[in-house]
């Protein structure tokens, strides 16, 4: 008997490798057409040419100090909020769990919201309190739902953590509302585009602020594959094979909203990601963790980098924030989804 | 030799309690099935001995030890659970699903070691699922996924298989299909298997030990030929059973039967 893998796994293995590696290169190929949108022309060549460090200071000042950071900034929200929609259906057994559904993304605005009308950014605005700040409101929120959808006995059902999930965004959203209608023109032009989600952080300050959070999160959550792939099976047989599911369950979903907080911090109002990305990645390579994981955030990247660098580009020279670009690719998204769901 | 002691356990819901003072034992390396009417509490025993509910007095013994005392992952060395509603999430292959049978033995974030492949070869074949291997559990019939399900708990590697209702939602051949398998297990390897089955001819014939329950309290326990007798059956399931002999096990099974005047 053959002990080892089989030639039928080691192909899944290499097509596996094939999709990350087209990923990656697709990101590459959005990254380098994202350098030259916007309103100074670069053609490629002087981008590579600037990036080498021989273009000129306003070159380098357009890449470095405007573009670049986006573009970072771009990915790595979309690989944290993938990755949270990722373990949010890995431990709810819910296709449709989305941190932006669910209301997590829109809690953590709320609190970042009232901070940036208290404290304007124009002030000496202490950037590295935003994660923070995001995941407490995110956690709040996550915290709320969990309650509610919560029936002793029963556990969470998948349909009514949805329903309480998109009952209590609704909720927020609708705070958030009236709280802008009673900031100033200026707040409220700032907060109105931060609640669509334009990557609204584009300095080096964010990424410094997101970045940590999101490796410590990332790798965390990509070594609990295993026990994703057990808590996945639902409860009994995740009990069965000795998972403890409470305590588990309880960490991810921690980890999960620690993913979006920290994500929409710096990204504002985006939508969907969580949803489509995760979705996507298992349609590639099928739902181990192991390789769904790292999949689902680079399809998240490679949306709302793409979804950004339209954004910046369809109506120049204003801009589209990323967010409304999601969601034009997400909401129908969602609702073939919902409506596969029925059978 | 016994697997389990349930010792006066009580189990229930807040202000309704299912079983109440129950005490039985479960021998080791046999084939056990509890048996009742609907609603009787046979799954909830079920549970309890696989630590899924925990008893609100009284306490589960294996190997000595209370069950809720031992670690999960220990006890899931021990003892793999098929429950009576599984269901994969979907893009998962059979081989995938198998191999998450090696997850007590796993320690932490490691993939699949030389010694998991084997157990989850061995669990493929014996339960006639290595041609399917590769295959998405979702292309499988009923049957088939039925036997993947207990290929990971074969791949789990335990002394002990506990099963709810394993047959329910198969047809006659698949049934005793999946039976035949469970006592191969059970004659070949020594395993203890504990289970639930509706059908009563089953249960005669594939068990060495039975639990009769009602209404959350034991009835009877034995051997199939001293549990399965017309007054017994008239006291727990409240029908009139026209009893002969099974040509293939020789324990008693159920002809016909009618409700209890």
């Amino acid at each position: 008997m053959k002990l080892s893998m089989t030639q039928a796994q080691r192909k899944v293995r290499t097509k596996n490798l094939w999709v990350l590696t087209s990923l990656v290169i697709l990101i590459v190929i959005v990254f380098m057409i994202s350098m030259n949108t916007g309103y100074i022309k670069l053609s490629p060549l002087e981008v590579v040419r600037t990036l080498f460090g021989l273009g000129t200071a306003q070159q380098a000042l357009v890449l470095f100090d405007f573009r670049l950071p986006r573009i970072v900034l771009s990915i790595l929200v979309g690989m944290g909020l993938a990755v949270s929609g990722c373990v949010l259906q890995g431990v709810t057994r819910n296709a449709l769990a989305d941190p932006g559904i669910l209301g997590i993304n829109a809690g953590a605005g709320l609190v970042v919201m009232l901070f940036i009308s208290f404290f304007p950014s124009t002030t000496d605005t202490p950037v590295f309190m935003l994660p923070i700040l995001a995941f407490t409101g995110a956690g709040a929120t996550a915290a709320i739902i969990y309650v509610l959808s919560y029936k002793r006995h029963e556990g969470i059902s998948p349909i009514r953590l949805l329903l309480t999930g998109i009952a209590v965004a609704a909720g927020i959203s609708s705070a958030t509302i009236i709280l802008t209608l009673r900031l100033s023109p200026e707040n409220y032009q700032f907060v109105a585009t931060w609640l669509a989600g334009s990557i609204w952080g584009s300095n080096w300050k964010f990424v410094l602020s997101l970045l940590p959070w999101l490796i410590v999160l990332l790798l965390f959550v990509y070594l609990k594959a295993n026990v994703l792939n057990v808590l996945n099976l639902g409860d009994l047989t995740a009990i069965g094979l000795g998972a403890s599911i409470e305590k588990e369950r309880r960490i991810l979903l921690a980890a999960a909203v620690g993913l979006a907080g920290a994500s929409v911090s710096v990204s504002g109002g985006i939508g969907f990601v969580g949803l489509v990305g995760p979705h996507l990645a298992r349609q590639l390579v099928g739902a181990r963790h192991q390789v769904l994981i790292p999949t689902a955030a680079l399809t998240g990247a490679l949306l709302v980098l793409v979804a950004d660098t339209i954004g910046r580009w369809i109506l120049q020279p204003s801009e589209i924030p990323a967010g409304i670009v999601v969601a034009i690719i997400g909401a129908p998204y969602f609702l073939y989804l919902l409506s596969r769901l029925q059978d | 030799m016994t697997a389990f002691n349930v010792d006066r356990v009580a189990v229930g819901y807040s202000n309704s309690l299912i079983i109440d003072e129950l005490s039985v034992s479960i021998p080791k390396g046999e084939i056990t099935t509890i048996i009742g009417p609907n609603g009787c509490g046979k799954s909830t025993l079920l549970k309890t001995i696989s630590r899924i509910l925990r008893a609100k007095n009284g306490s589960v013994i294996l190997d000595g030890h209370d069950i809720h005392r031992l670690g999960t992952k220990e006890v899931a060395k021990k003892m793999a659970i098929l429950p009576q509603t599984a269901e994969a999430p979907g893009g998962l292959t059979v081989f995938e699903l198998v191999s998450y049978g090696r997850f007590p033995h796993q320690k932490g974030f490691v993939s699949l070691k030389k010694e998991d492949y084997t157990y989850i070869h061995w669990a493929l074949d014996v339960t006639g699922l290595m041609a399917f291997k590769d295959r998405p559990i979702e292309a499988l019939s009923g049957g088939q996924r039925q036997r993947v399900w207990i290929a990971m708990a074969l791949a789990q590697d335990t002394e002990i298989l506990i099963l709810d209702e394993p047959t329910t939602y198969l047809d006659m051949a698949h049934q005793l299909d999946i039976l035949l398998l469970l006592q191969k297990l059970n004659r070949e390897e020594g395993r203890t298997i504990v289970m639930v089955l509706h059908d009563l001819n089953h249960a005669s014939r594939f068990s060495d030990y039975l639990i009769a329950m009602k209404e959350g309290a034991l009835i009877t326990e034995g051997k199939p030929e001293k549990v399965m007798t017309c007054s017994n059956l008239q006291r727990v399931f409240q029908i009139d059973a026209n009893l002969m002999t099974c040509p293939f096990s020789a324990n008693p099974i159920c002809l016909s039967y009618q409700l209890c005047q």
